[in-house]
């Protein structure tokens, strides 16, 4: 392949030119992977111990799958010599968050497992394409505090037609970056492999890990992500035969598990069952000023929202030259598994029928 | 691992009166599971008859077994795993004193004749006592192949290490080992020069640590002219770790997780549950059902519900004819209908009692009268101590490290030889701890709240149990047999287990509770061993109380050798006496040292499926006798 | 109400916080499975005993001797007090003993039972040694190798609802 069939290829990102609008997107890959996390977690431990197993395993591998993408994105971001922080005062998004579907949004809450949650679980991993090239990026309508994910981090005040828009930008920023510091005779992955987290150092279950040193291993990282969250090619699974995300939960609603051979939307497995009562009903997106002060339950969310910030700060350092660290992320998650089971199963403070939830956004009062 | 919707429900009695197969096996454990698997690569119909109930292998199936041991209270090894009348199975719970004269025990499932009471447990359910074994998975020392020529102890192996090396590694691969070859050469074990094992060993816990620093370096005078230094040594284990990007000339390996009927990812990875025995939750321990989901793939059928009654053979020739077996409808009935299965060859992977059980019931005693006979099964003995400091007791997998220095040497002329395990469940085995420890801390010392929440810090988390699991040797009067007097619910005549601990095992028993003195010693251990004479398993020797537990490694009841006159089947595990079967699994083994039984009978059982298929091969080949005339 | 008296006295005798012992999603079958075996009488007896006479918040050695006087050294309450404590560490309700009753008449049920399979899971037992219970609340792979995590003692002895009044 000559230089010129290359750029007649080509397709220029949107706004990625140099390596700081690079840093800017990454960086917002990491908050977006990240941003649906506690979502997930608080889906999953919401359910009562011994009840819907089926829906515990599929929002269980997909939450881990999720620590995958953020680990994904940290090794692309390590390949080409930038460093990653997940400790800054915005890192974990203000729920509800914003996160695009095509032309309208919709809104990522911390949740107890219901119908509307898995309709957020579809939409934040529904395959979508721009209708054309200029539909990718649209104006941001006013949507008010929460944070608006896949947003454009260079104009803030257009976000991506869809969470696969978003990646195509990066996709295609890495291959123009690439060109241009070819051109120069310059080298764009000079990371050092040492800070890569390899397979031996982080495990989820389904999908490997992506060890980045070229364009090459990092359009696969980034294609991984998208395949695990939509499929592969309009199909059910990912390049490597593993069910998407998407159609994951679409068996909760349809009903049946799907199997090799089937086509969206017709799962031909075994019946899957599924009981939004046996679930607690935590509170929706709560902050921690909502817990009365002095109450047991404040202090223990408030205990959490600290080991979480520390539980980040734990894989920072991790995602920052030292991957050994991330075996003990595997501890650390399953004892905030504990944490939370415990705050969900405790009655929220004066407010009947509800129960506590943890809290993962940083309460203002504690930023600095 | 997918396991295909509805295998476990294709054929029915009619079907299977309708075929003759390549291979009928009786028993889907792991043994019948991967001789299946191999035969039925190479295109071979195998028929596998299970005594249990068998659904679709699925998570929420899984899942009622896990749930059966939260919710019982008595959580013995057979905890999760339903009693049911047609198919019953021996418990631990079971086992009783067996004052002399007494007669026998007929309680459980296992007719108990004595003198020694064992609480030995196998698992009948779809894939066997995998399901509730440890899989804590040692090779067998090249000098246990020898023991017979090296020490005059024991009976003759027709094979040896090398001869098994490759099918150990093969093994090793089918069921996923993890462990770290560095630590996995000692006493003459020898790997080819790039082996590593398909998976990372599982860390040593806090508690192996704890002892490896007090102990590691010691030097024990094992005879007047033998010493041996001791170590702490992580063992290779039959469960999912962090895979080995060496592994197969670096090729890799994937760990195989949980069965299901749909796609899940659960068990990839061992989560230190420390629940081994009985059950792993997430499978990320071994078992046969992972290998059986494969094959059910294939042209397998798996009949469930079918109890082997009888096996057949022509009088003339000795060639077995068909299996007689006795289906039931309703695992809670035990009315059946009686059928038959047909094959070229049979394979019988019950294990080693159920094995002899079936061909003594189906009065098929062998000319040498060896059916049966020379039963053996490791001899634990348990010693128990506190130690000074808090070691984290009662976390991890049940056992990750132990001592395995005193697994070969000189000294075996005289007394045997015994592997030492670390359990990281404290003394649970010995005491029922941690349960009892909270009973006596509430009930006796009349504790609560904070002081409660300190004593269990302070008499648990400090906990040391020592399992010593020392050689038996076959002897002919350690035996199963049949009595038409004791018969299960379906007709079936039980095991009647005659038992005696031999002199040997016990000295080596003796040796090893004075070892553990000196351990405990230099750890600075209080010792809190003792045994109780009232309790089943206790022992008396050289003057001493001792209490010895079953290990559920039960062999040598069908036991292979180069002559009918001294074994039942030959190397290949095939009858002397009836050519087209074939008995399989621990039974066959001669010797079984100081290694758990299952990979050694797997290497044994790949061994089989190797010579079957070149059997088979063989037969399907035209007969040419006018060709060579012509020549 | 009944069930925030129970876990009041669960959580002076058990060591854990009220917030805990909620935590553990098994206070109402808790509360059940007592009340099936011993009768609501009878444990309300056992309550009210509590409230009543354990008073002392300053003086931890008065309170521990108002405790035993008024419930864990009763005849009658002392063995119900110390299978509520068995119950909340192990998920097993154990039989009461014989001469309980012989004495104080038969249990609504009889013998050694689990609560319900969940719990076990939640046992208490194993949480305070900084270790799970076998076969639940997996800790992770690797988690052994490192020096057991041991919960902290709460701060004071005295239930939350019981210093505060609430």
């Amino acid at each position: 392949m000559t230089p010129h069939t290359l750029l007649a290829e080509r397709r220029l990102p949107a706004e990625i030119d140099t390596m700081a609008e690079l840093e800017a997107y990454l960086n917002a890959a990491l908050r977006l992977e990240h941003a649906t996390i506690p979502p997930y977690l608080t889906a999953l431990y919401s359910l009562h111990p011994g009840a819907n197993s089926d829906a515990r395993h599929l929002i269980r591998v997909v939450a881990v799958e999720e620590m995958l993408h953020l680990t994904l994105v940290a090794n692309v971001m390590n390949a080409v010599g930038l460093r990653v922080d997940l400790t800054a005062d915005d890192f974990v998004p203000r729920y509800p968050a914003h996160l695009p579907s095509g032309e309208i949004d919709f809104l990522v809450s911390v949740q107890p497992f219901s119908q509307a949650a898995v309709t957020t679980f579809l939409n934040i991993e529904r395959p979508a394409k721009a209708p054309n090239e200029s539909s990718r990026l649209l104006p941001r309508p006013d949507l008010g505090a929460g944070t608006v994910l896949a947003a454009s981090p260079i104009d803030p005040s257009r976000r991506f037609y869809s969470i696969g828009e978003f990646y195509e930008e990066i996709d295609r920023g890495l291959r123009h970056l690439d060109h241009l510091y070819r051109a120069e005779g310059r080298e764009l992955f000079t990371g050092d492999v040492a800070r890569q987290v390899t397979a031996e150092y982080f495990y989820s279950g389904g999908g490997e890990i992506v060890v980045v040193h070229d364009l090459a291993s990092a359009l696969k990282a980034l294609e991984l992500i998208t395949e695990q969250g939509e499929g592969l090619g309009g199909g059910i699974y990912d390049g490597e035969g593993e069910l998407s995300h998407y159609y994951r939960f679409q068996q909760l609603q349809l009903g049946h598990y799907y199997q090799q051979g089937d086509v969206p939307g017709r799962p031909s497995g075994p019946p899957l069952d599924v009981d939004f009562t046996a679930v607690y009903p935590v509170a929706i997106d709560a902050a921690l000023a909502d817990y009365p002060a002095g109450s047991p339950v404040r202090e223990a969310a408030q205990r959490f929202n600290g080991t979480y910030g520390d539980f980040l700060a734990h894989l920072t350092a991790a995602y920052d030259g030292e991957p050994r660290k991330l075996l003990e992320a595997v501890p650390w998650m399953f004892r905030l598994r504990d944490d939370i089971e415990h705050l969900i199963r405790n009655p929220f403070p004066g407010r009947p029928g509800v129960h506590a939830s943890p809290v993962f956004t940083r309460a203002p009062e504690e930023r600095s | 691992m997918i396991f295909p919707e509805g295998a476990a429900a294709r054929t029915d009695t009619t079907d299977v009166a309708g075929r003759v197969y390549d291979v009928v096996i009786v028993g889907a454990g792991i043994s019948g599971a991967i001789i299946a698997d191999r035969l039925s690569r190479e295109g071979r119909s195998v028929l596998l008859l299970e005594a249990a109930p068998a659904d679709d292998l699925t998570i929420s199936g899984y899942e009622t077994y896990l749930n059966r041991f939260y919710g019982t209270a008595m959580k013995d090894n057979q905890a999760p795993y339903p009693v049911l009348p047609p198919v019953p199975m021996p418990r631990s719970t079971d086992a009783r004193p067996l004052p002399p004269g007494g007669g026998p025990n007929t309680g459980g499932y296992l007719v108990q004749d004595g003198p020694h009471s064992t609480d030995t447990t196998y698992t009948r359910v779809l894939g066997g006592t995998t399901l509730h074994w440890e899989a804590k998975i040692l090779r067998m020392l090249p000098e246990d192949f020898e023991l017979s020529r090296r020490y005059g102890q024991g009976l003759p192996w027709p094979l040896g290490y090398d001869e098994l090396e490759p099918l150990y590694r093969e093994a090793e691969r089918e069921i996923g080992v993890s462990a770290d070859i560095e630590d996995q050469r000692y006493l003459g074990l020898h790997y080819p020069p790039d082996y590593v094992y398909p998976m990372r060993g599982l860390p040593a816990s806090f508690l192996d640590q704890t002892v490896a620093k007090g102990i590691d370096g010691t030097s024990i005078r094992v005879g007047d002219d033998e010493e041996i230094p001791i170590r702490v040594r992580p063992f290779p284990q039959g469960r999912n770790g962090i895979p080995n990007p060496a592994y197969d000339a670096g090729r890799g390996f994937t760990p195989v997780g949980a069965v299901s009927t749909h796609q899940v990812e659960e068990g990839g990875r061992c989560q230190g549950n420390n629940n081994c025995v009985p059950i792993c939750p997430v499978q990320a321990k071994y078992h046969a059902g992972k290998t059986l989901a494969r094959t059910l793939h294939r042209d397998v059928d798996l009949l469930a519900q079918a109890v082997a009654y009888k096996v057949h053979t022509d009088p003339e020739n000795g060639r077995v004819t068909r299996i007689e077996y006795r289906r039931y409808q309703d695992p809670q009935s035990t009315a059946y209908e009686t059928g038959f299965a047909q094959g070229r060859t049979y394979v019988l992977a019950t294990n080693a009692i159920e094995n002899a059980r079936l061909m003594l019931a189906s009065g098929l005693q062998d000319r040498a009268d060896l059916i049966g006979r020379n039963l053996m099964d490791h001899a634990y003995l348990l010693t128990w101590a506190r130690l000074p400091e808090v070691a984290g007791t009662m976390r991890g997998t049940n056992c990750t490290s132990g001592i395995t220095d005193l697994r070969g040497g000189r000294f075996r002329r005289d007394r045997a030889s015994f592997s030492i395990d670390i359990h990281n469940d404290g003394w649970g085995w010995a005491t029922g701890a941690p349960v009892t420890d909270l009973l006596r801390i509430v009930d006796q010392d009349h504790q609560y709240g904070f002081g409660l929440r300190r004593s269990l810090v302070d008499q648990v988390s400090t906990q040391l149990l020592l399992a010593h699991m020392i050689e038996v040797l076959p002897d002919r009067d350690n035996r199963v047999t049949v009595d038409p007097r004791y018969r299960d619910e379906l007709g079936n005549m039980r095991p009647v287990i005659s038992f005696k601990v031999p002199d040997y095992t016990m000295r080596g028993a003796a040796f090893a509770r004075d070892l553990s003195r000196q351990l405990f010693g230099k750890l600075g251990a209080e010792d809190h061993t003792g045994y109780d004479p009232a309790e089943y398993g206790y022992v008396e020797f050289g003057g001493d109380g001792y209490r010895i537990l079953g290990g559920n490694h039960l062999a040598g009841t069908h036991v292979m050798g180069t002559s009918p006159a001294t074994s039942v089947v030959d190397d290949h595990q095939r009858s002397w006496e009836h050519e087209n079967l074939y008995l399989v699994g621990g039974g066959s083994m001669p010797t079984i040292g100081t290694a758990n039984t299952t990979l050694t009978s797997t290497a044994l059982c790949l061994r089989t499926a190797k010579h079957l298929i070149q059997e088979l091969r063989r037969q399907d080949r035209p007969v040419t006798l006018a060709t060579i005339g012509a020549r | 109400m009944i069930l925030d008296d129970f876990v009041a006295f669960s959580s002076e005798v058990t060591g854990f916080t009220e917030f805990d012992l909620i935590g553990t999603g098994q206070a109402e079958s808790y509360l059940r499975t007592v009340t099936e075996v011993v009768g609501e009488r009878t444990l309300a007896d056992l309550l009210d005993a509590y409230r009543a006479r354990v008073t002392d918040t300053g003086d931890e050695q008065a309170r521990a001797g108002q405790l035993t006087g008024a419930v864990l050294g009763d005849d009658r309450l002392g063995p119900i007090a110390r299978n509520i404590i068995k119950l909340w560490y192990s998920g097993t309700w154990f039989a009461l003993p014989d001469d309980w009753t012989g004495r104080f008449g038969a249990p609504g049920r009889e013998g050694t039972f689990n609560a319900s399979p969940q719990a076990y899971t939640q046992g208490l037992l194993w949480y305070a040694i900084g270790a799970n219970p076998p076969g639940a609340r997996a800790p992770g792979y690797g988690s052994w190798a490192s020096p057991p995590l041991i919960p902290a003692l709460p701060p004071s002895p005295v239930p939350q609802s019981v210093r505060t009044g609430s």
